[in-house]
């Protein structure tokens, strides 16, 4: 990379940072409209606890899986629409498009499969649901892959990256499926789908698959959800995943010809250990101001 | 520790599936090589049967994970997909090297890496399955034969050759990349097939499990994975092979897709409680 001027590589890496923090947003989103990921265990369990409800539950894999075919299949389809000699912007698009189809038929199939083996308790399916919300989590998903693979391509041309457009995409698709899936789920999850429980009371055994199933007017579907956490939960995610690529890059730019690459390792297990000290800080912090859990007895009341 | 929570009642026997998936593999892998028949420079039109070969593969693929899961792996049923492709690549491209010989010697290997990888599970790991060693091997067999058919179907041969030998690259234009990258090993399109693979075997389980789990339906679903997954692998292969020969293969893994994937809605509604369409949550007794 010594050839590519400094400031061209800091512009990159600002643009590929600002590209992931767009698909981490759009990502969580589309997985919390679907129910992907861990809060999808409560809205599969709903049903047969007795509370019918109407969420999209589009359970494909976990979510790293999931988005490594995404990203992948999207960077494989615009690496061969390149080999057909078109031009990148187009083949991208093209096979991103391509992809966010293939993301549908998934998810359609995943909630038929998983509503139809739930029979025995009731649980009807919604073709309505089906209709509005795979629409919406496909735009969703578009805008995710489309921002992840333009990414991994500019890593590849403008920066020289040698792994292959698709090999990039392997492996910033399980990246963003994982930063989604640890940053934005537990929002959803455990705020938006036990918001009748005490703030702080966990989930008891006996409130579990009792999911907030009403809404502020009628009954909740799953766009209300991505409605919700497109406040908070996405843009967290976002800022997770822009982060993760952001630093990664900047760092091997920067200190990759110190010390024949060793230097980048380096500086890469510094950032490690200092985000560690960050992390028990604000974890003693929280425990501090929002206590231990002491006797459940003072909940008993309810 | 492990119970066994689900049996398979009544359908289709596993050891059935099993046979008519290998068989039905590693034919259609073979006829692939009807290319080589063809005279010198022709377009690989073959190249298709390639792509039935990985949707052979993942119909007895996905009831393989079933047969396993069934013993109480329920959030294991995506990494057994991953475990699957992971062991199945390594004796996929080593067979490769094996000429004519190839898909015969990925089972072989295949099988012996799943029994090895079986053994530790089992009694290393202590999982104490009895089914384990059995479905590792199966499954590195199918992601081993998935990875060859779906390579097949991109290059129109199976041998190490044709794995490695590049399109004729604008690419290298545009990529800035040597040469021999415009190919399926040198391009990483064998990531893109592991996991258009690895995604459609557990698929049709995970997204069928349940109480009113139903074999024909998941079976059906696998075939929509399968041929969705050839549709997918068909297009790339525009980018690799005569664009005649690609074609068929696009043309003939939509019309499977389009059509397995309308018998899916057929038997979803067969047996979903409801049909519904905007309408309210049906009252249920108790809440």
């Amino acid at each position: 990379m010594a050839d590519i001027p400094l400031v061209f590589e800091i512009g990159i890496t600002a643009m590929a940072g600002a590209l992931a923090t767009i698909a981490g947003a759009a990502e969580d989103v589309e997985s919390d409209i679907g129910s992907q990921g861990d809060p999808n265990s409560q809205v599969q369990l709903a049903p047969q606890m007795g509370y019918i409800h109407r969420i999209f539950n589009k359970a494909i894999a976990g979510e790293p899986p999931a988005w490594g075919l995404w990203i992948t299949l999207g960077a494989g389809l615009a690496w061969a629409f390149m080999a057909m000699s078109m031009n990148p912007i187009l083949a991208i698009i093209l096979g991103c498009g391509i992809t966010t189809f293939v993301q549908g038929v998934y998810s359609t199939t995943a909630y038929l499969g998983r509503t139809a083996s739930l029979a025995k308790f009731g649980q009807p399916v919604y073709i309505d649901i089906l209709k509005s919300m795979t629409t919406v989590t496909m735009a969703h998903a578009f805008v995710a892959i489309f921002a992840t693979v333009s990414m991994c391509f500019l890593i590849n041309t403008a920066l020289g990256h040698p792994f292959p457009l698709p090999l990039l995409g392997l492996v910033w698709g399980i990246a963003l499926g994982a930063a989604g899936s640890a940053t934005g789920n537990p929002y959803y999850g455990k705020e938006r789908q036990y918001q009748t429980q005490k703030f702080g009371a966990g989930v008891p055994i006996a409130a579990s698959g009792n999911i907030v199933r009403y809404a502020e007017a009628g009954e909740r579907n799953s766009l209300d959800n991505g409605f919700f956490t497109a406040k908070l939960a996405g843009p967290a995610s976002g800022v997770c995943f822009g982060l993760i690529v952001f630093l990664e890059i900047w760092r091997t730019i920067l200190f990759e010809p110190i010390g024949a690459g060793w230097g980048a390792i380096v500086v890469g297990v510094i950032m490690i250990i200092i985000f560690a000290a960050i992390d028990r800080y604000i974890e003693v912090w929280a425990r501090k101001n929002y206590g231990p859990y002491t006797a459940p007895v003072a909940e008993a009341s309810s | 520790m492990t119970v066994k929570i689900e049996v398979i009642q009544g359908g289709v026997p596993h050891n059935t599936i099993l046979v008519k998936g290998l068989v039905a593999s590693l034919v259609f892998i073979y006829l692939t090589y009807l290319n080589t028949l063809l005279p010198a420079g022709s377009p690989p039109y073959f190249a298709f049967f390639g792509g039935l070969a990985a949707v052979a593969a993942l119909w007895w693929g996905s009831h393989t994970i079933k047969h396993l899961c069934s013993y109480g792996i329920g959030t294991g049923v995506p990494s057994a997909g991953m475990m699957s492709f992971g062991s199945g690549v390594i004796a996929m491209l080593l067979a490769t090297q094996f000429g004519v010989g190839a898909p015969i010697v990925a089972v072989v290997l295949a099988a012996v890496i799943g029994a090895i990888l079986g053994f530790v599970a089992n009694n290393v790991l202590g999982m104490k399955i009895p089914v384990m060693i059995q479905s590792i091997i199966e499954m590195a067999i199918i992601g081993a034969l998935v990875l060859m058919g779906l390579a097949a179907l991109m290059t129109g041969g199976f041998t190490f050759q044709s794995l490695v030998t590049g399109a004729s690259l604008p690419l290298a234009g545009i990529l800035n990349v040597p040469n021999y990258m415009g190919s399926v090993i040198g391009g990483c399109l064998l990531a893109v097939a592991f996991m258009l693979g690895g995604i459609a075997i557990q698929h049709p389980f995970n997204a069928c499990l349940g109480p009113n789990w139903t074999q024909d339906r998941m079976l059906i679903l696998a075939l929509e994975c399968g041929f969705l997954s050839m549709l997918m692998a068909a297009i790339m292969s525009i980018g690799l092979i005569d664009t005649g020969a690609a074609l068929i293969s696009v043309i003939i893994a939509f019309l499977g897709w389009i059509y397995t994937y309308d018998l899916f809605f057929k038997l979803a509604k067969r047996d979903a409680a409801a049909w519904l369409d905007s309408k309210p949550i049906p009252e249920v007794e108790g809440h």
